[in-house]
């Protein structure tokens, strides 16, 4: 039972990554093209699609949410990186176990809010892009802080585990 | 309140993901405003909002798929070519081509691993002492910060609501003079040693260009457009990530397509790092402003200094604390806000502020406990921390005179930007 739940578990990991990954390489091309294209639409024919730039804007958003999840998957947020180099290991565990909770408190927390104001907007349908409802496009901030939420936990029990195991040293990196 | 300032504090230090912390002190400053959380999510999404933002994650990942690909090697063949000759060439070629690579990479830490594993055997290899190659190249590692189009620049630009263009012409005296400081300085330490690297050929020149002869024209069509006002700098962002894109993977062939999606990750788990921080310090400046903090801060500095030098003094020692704590990303999206209208108090003309507080960050990449090179330097060359603290210290010395010349000389940063 446990094994296969593990197996499960480590499938999604792999779903989870290659959608990571998928979404940051269409994203970040489909911002190349598009920005490029803007360009050459205005320098060569001297004409502009309206909505271009917003959707840049837009992109960027996304690519900062998606982003935000996969560093989270990778520990590769941004610290204050100074007690690691200086305490024991397994002291830089803990307090990596303590302050992992915390982050995906946090993380929790803004979802949830997110979610809430993703909401009102629904009900008030606020519109992007000319005529889009925002929502669709401001539906990944609950998305993306929910997951980072998760992928904190995920820290979490790892470090747990490898400190059960007196892997600590590992933990440091 | 005192007592939750502290915890978030002791979180920090503790490592907790600085987002998290910031996070968590808009939504304290909320709550004591009446202020509904959901706020939150309004702030985040502003992102979408600001101008020209869009360069930060184009330039990363062209910095990434530069760094990837044999380009490192091309630049140092080409300087090489162009400054070999002079005595102490090598250690010139080493500062002249990573100025130039941070400036186009970002400052975030490629150029240490992309330059200074080519550059560092290249220099123990010519007789140069050690200790020197270290320092060197540890410190080389974010010396084009002040040069057009790095990341930190654009980001001081968006948060302080600057022209960034301005910003670009401003950096180039300061970092020319940071880069011809310690020059000099490499040269004078080396006077024992004064051999050319070759001789100045015009047959290796040409060879050099011949090889670069797609990436040369980038440098050209960036600057260029953007210094010229045809394109803005995100614009000259897209052409120059599609332009790389272009010629390392299907010219040159040198990155394989499969590749792609690895650097584009990487590259953008830097960009949402910093992305999601500036995101919630969009709430907390808010709610620190609406609180009143910036004047609280102004009245508190006021007590202090009356002068603008003896406000520079203050404001310098801070950044260095600051620098030696957090990165450069986070500083900016952070502390930008609050110290503005208090330098304005003081006439410090925004451009030159800038300008000061890159530089003055530039040295928190070489100082205990947090440099970020010191680790890179550390980790890729198999030397103790120690080590390369002390290695790396006469260049801190050198950096900190040239920070000093940048703060007390506004005329530096500011000759060659347009009166308004």
């Amino acid at each position: 039972m446990s094994q296969r739940f593990s197996a499960g578990l480590a499938r999604l990991e792999h779903i989870g990554r290659l959608a990571e990954d998928a979404a940051l390489v269409i994203l970040l091309t489909a911002m190349i093209l598009l920005a490029v294209g803007q360009i050459v639409l205005r320098e060569v024919f001297e004409t502009g699609i309206i909505w271009a730039d917003e959707l840049v804007k837009l992109m960027v958003l996304w690519l900062a949410m998606v982003g935000s999840i996969a560093a989270c998957r990778d520990n590769r947020h941004i610290r204050i990186d100074v007690l690691s180099h200086i305490l024991a290991p397994w002291l830089v565990a803990t307090t990596r176990v303590i302050v992992d909770v915390f982050a995906a408190m946090v993380c929790g927390v803004i979802a949830w809010q997110s979610f809430r104001y993703l909401q009102l907007e629904i009900e008030f349908a606020d519109t992007v892009l000319v005529d889009m409802p925002a929502w669709l496009a401001h539906v990944i901030v609950p998305v993306a802080f929910a997951l980072t939420s998760y992928r904190f936990l995920v820290l979490v029990v790892k470090g747990i585990r490898e400190f059960a195991l007196g892997k600590h040293r590992n933990v440091a990196e | 309140m005192i007592a939750l300032s502290i915890i978030l504090v002791l979180l920090a230090i503790l490592g907790a993901p600085l987002f998290a912390v910031i996070a968590t002190s808009a939504m304290i400053g909320f709550h004591r405003e009446e202020t509904d959380l959901m706020n939150m999510a309004l702030e985040i999404q502003s992102i979408a909002d600001l101008p020209f933002l869009s360069a930060i994650p184009l330039f990363t990942f062209a910095g990434y798929v530069l760094s990837e690909s044999d380009a490192p090697k091309r630049l140092v063949r080409m300087t090489g070519a162009l400054l070999g000759w002079m005595p102490g060439g090598l250690a010139l070629v080493a500062l002249a081509a990573c100025a130039f690579f941070t400036a186009f990479t970002g400052a975030s830490g490629v150029t240490i691993i992309a330059l200074g594993a080519i550059l560092y055997p290249a220099l123990q290899h010519d007789g140069y002492p050690d200790k020197f190659n270290l320092g060197l190249v540890t410190s080389s590692g974010s010396l084009g910060l002040l040069f057009a189009p790095s990341l930190p620049l654009i980001l001081y630009g968006v948060i302080a609501e600057v022209s960034i263009d301005n910003l670009f012409l401003a950096g180039i005296i300061p970092g020319l003079v940071m880069l011809l400081m310690l020059s000099g300085w490499s040269l004078w330490v080396n006077r024992g040693n004064r051999q050319a690297l070759s001789g100045f050929k015009f047959s290796k020149l040409g060879a050099a260009v011949r090889e670069s002869i797609w990436e040369i024209p980038l440098p050209f069509v960036v600057l260029g457009g953007i210094y010229s006002g045809f394109f803005a700098v995100s614009e000259a962002a897209a052409i120059t990530a599609l332009y790389v894109l272009l010629v390392e993977v299907v010219i040159m062939r040198e990155i394989p397509l499969r590749e792609l999606p690895r650097i584009m990750r990487a590259s953008m788990l830097l960009v949402g790092g910093i992305l999601i921080i500036l995101g919630v310090s969009l709430a907390s400046t808010n709610y620190m402003i609406a609180a009143g903090i910036p004047q609280a801060l102004l009245a508190l500095v006021a007590g202090l200094v009356s002068s603008q030098a003896s406000f520079l003094i203050l404001l310098l020692i801070f950044l260095l604390v600051l620098g030696a704590i957090l990165d450069i990303f986070s500083a900016i999206v952070l502390v930008v806000p609050l110290i503005l209208p208090i330098a304005a108090e003081y006439g410090v003309h925004e451009v030159h502020l800038g300008i000061v507080f890159l530089a003055a960050m530039q040295l928190g990449y070489l100082t205990p406990p947090v440099g970020l090179n010191l680790f890179i330097a550390s980790y890729r060359f198999e030397k103790t921390i120690m080590h390369v603290y002390s290695a790396t210290f006469p260049f801190l010395v050198i950096l900190m005179m040239s920070v000093l010349l940048i703060t007390f000389w506004p005329e530096l940063s500011l000759w060659l930007v347009p009166e308004p």
